[in-house]
């Protein structure tokens, strides 16, 4: 029986998606099995993000409704094994879909499948609703910005309100602006959402050249960003991770010897 | 430019004010009090101590923080000296 983990973030444009198509990407690549599903049902970019939008037959409407079976809708990734999409329908809205649907196709994919990995839409309404209906576990994606994250905090509260736990990952931090005083850290962070954290993903221009590609970052290997989503789907996994991007040699010494505090 | 020299002068980075602004803005959230409703709690419980103690019932304060989860609500008000 697989997990099906839920990426969300109440405030649109912070790294849902790219959060999505990496961590799955990065999870098959580790051996599991892994279908991405696109919640975000009437607005979907999550075939984009994965370079597959030229592949859809069926989407997610189509599998609920019986118009084909699950598998039929699922779109088999030919870069690496073991990955599948399963696309949102462009033409439904998203009351075209009920949180009990999302259990029965979110459990069916569960039954052959090591990952669920389902693609949140902004907003904390019917398409939030049905998102979260199936998953086991929550992933809260935020920058470190006044308006995501009080749009975290909301979506935090509700994720605990249905009982599904949540873990952090903070997207798009630039160290030279925190040294600077500009950005909020990844301490700030965590101390005001309360949550374990699973990552910090540094600003990166090479996701926004991968990403126009079509081509998640991880797949293209070297960049920070893609090194730190490798990281995060390790500890996901369960696999021992080593010590976060931009932690250095010193600092980790400092820790060891108890100078410097530990990480929140 | 003018940034830098306003947080040289103040002392405050635009990170330290941003956490401040999120504290605020996130223990309103929380309690689910919006602004309004908080001023007319204030004024009942303000008439609630003028019951009791002679007080400026302008002078009580009404303030929600929160720290972490927490979210803690404290009603101040400054206790004039008895006549003697």
């Amino acid at each position: 029986m697989g997990r099906a983990i839920v990426i969300t973030s109440g405030k649109g444009g912070v790294g849902k998606t790219t959060t999505t198509a990496n961590l799955g990407t990065a999870l098959a690549q580790l051996g599991h099995s892994v279908v991405l599903v696109d919640a975000d049902i009437g607005l979907r970019n999550l075939d984009v993000v994965m370079g597959l939008e030229n592949r859809i037959v069926y989407h997610v409407v189509d599998a609920i409704r019986g118009k084909c079976s699950v598998a039929k809708a699922l779109i088999k990734d030919r870069r690496m094994e073991n990955l599948w999409l399963l696309p949102a329908s462009q033409t439904d809205d998203k009351d075209a879909v009920t949180p009990d649907d999302m259990k029965r196709l979110i459990g069916e994919l569960k039954a052959t499948h090591d990952f669920v990995i389902i693609d949140c839409p902004a907003g904390i309404e019917q398409g939030f609703r049905n998102a979260i209906a199936a998953a086991d576990e929550a992933i809260v994606v935020a920058t470190p910005e006044v308006s995501s994250i009080r749009d975290a905090d909301r979506v935090v509260g509700l994720l605990a309100a249905s009982d599904v736990p949540a873990r952090l990952i903070v997207n798009r931090i630039s160290q030279h602006l925190v040294k600077r005083g500009d950005m909020l850290s990844q301490s700030d962070v965590i101390e005001i959402l309360a949550l374990e954290l699973l990552g910090t993903v540094p600003l990166d221009d090479q996701v926004v050249a991968t990403t126009n590609k079509g081509v998640p970052a991880v797949l293209e290997g070297k960049s920070v960003a893609a090194r730190e989503f490798i990281r995060i789907a390790k500890k996901v996994s369960g696999l021992e991770v080593e010590a976060p991007v931009g932690v250095g040699f010193f600092t980790r010494l400092g820790r060891a010897l108890g100078l410097s505090a530990a990480p929140a | 430019m003018f940034q830098t020299i306003r947080s040289f002068l103040t002392g405050k980075s635009s990170r330290d004010v941003a956490k401040g602004r999120l504290h605020l803005v996130l223990a309103h959230d929380r309690s689910g009090l919006e602004g309004g409703r908080l001023q007319e709690m204030r004024e009942e419980i303000a008439a609630v101590i003028a019951k009791y103690v002679p007080i400026d019932a302008e002078a009580v304060e009404i303030q929600i923080e929160t720290r972490s989860r927490e979210t803690q609500l404290t009603v101040s008000s400054p206790l004039p000296a008895r006549a003697r």
